[in-house]
């Protein structure tokens, strides 16, 4: 495992690296921008977003919130390990990083089914239209945070040489990065209208 | 574990169920703004010190600044 020290301030290597950042900014600049149009949307009948939203259970994003919170807080403390050097406590807080993806997925999926089974489908009104396509395209990045997450376990637990530094926290930013799509979601989705 | 990632997320704990609270004060003028503004601290928590955006250049972490507070401007503007 390479630890070289990595010059943080040079503004060319941010924590993770450069091209994550510029995937990051992206991917926020993406969702914030559907947010914004939600908001706008809204406008025109604000009495059926509220309707709407209050058909969503704030209680099962709050939860979630809580569950993407504490798995990015063990993605931290298992990078705190492995730059130390400590592998097996390292790859401990990233299985304990997954059950918080895991549990995330299993709460989003009860969700999903109840939606679905009472007939608030994509096709419901325009705010579950906005509802399906942004919650769904956050599943995808935890999904494929998940794949990441795994062949990072994997990767560590060879304790292999070509593993380095910044690959690993670069994938663990990208499973930051799904805490923040989520920390924008949440509110304006299930919260504000 | 750093003490401070332990603390981060007791804040950040704190601030969801504020959040929470806020969110059933349907009287209050501006309750779309704290709902925001409180995700926004905790979106700033989570960048800044669980990935570590506090050791990176100025330029990242106005950059971060400046769109989490755009974005709480614009949908307040907004919903208002």
């Amino acid at each position: 495992m390479s630890t070289a020290k990595i010059d943080y301030k040079n503004i060319y290597y941010p924590p993770g690296g450069i091209l994550i950042w510029i995937l990051i900014f992206l991917e926020l600049i993406t969702f914030s921008a559907a947010l914004i149009a939600l908001a706008v949307y809204s406008r025109e009948n604000p009495a059926a977003y509220h309707s709407s939203r209050l058909l969503l259970n704030s209680t099962y994003g709050a939860i979630n919130t809580l569950f993407l919170l504490t798995s990015g807080f063990f993605m931290a403390t298992s990078m705190h390990q492995l730059k130390a050097g400590n592998y097996d406590k390292s790859t401990f807080y990233l299985k304990l990083t997954m059950l918080g993806g895991v549990l995330f997925l299993i709460l989003k999926a009860i969700e999903y089914s109840g939606k679905i089974s009472h007939g608030l489908t994509i096709g419901y009104d325009t705010f579950f239209t906005f509802y399906w396509l942004l919650t769904l395209f956050h599943v995808i990045h935890v999904l494929v945070g998940m794949i990441i997450l795994v062949s990072m376990y994997f990767s560590i637990k060879k304790k292999k040489e070509n593993t380095s530094i910044e690959d690993a926290e670069a994938g663990a930013t990208f499973w930051h990065m799904c805490d923040l799509i989520w920390l924008i979601l949440f509110p304006v989705l299930y919260l504000i209208f | 574990m750093k003490r401070k990632d332990i603390y981060t997320l007791g804040v950040l704990f704190i601030l969801t169920i504020l959040t929470a609270l806020f969110s059933n004060l349907e009287n209050i003028k501006y309750v779309a703004f704290i709902i925001l503004a409180l995700s926004g601290i905790k979106f700033l928590f989570v960048a800044f010190q669980f990935m570590e955006l506090k050791k990176a250049h100025a330029l990242w972490k106005g950059l971060i600044i400046g769109l989490i507070v755009f974005f709480i401007g614009a949908i307040s503007l907004i919903v208002q």
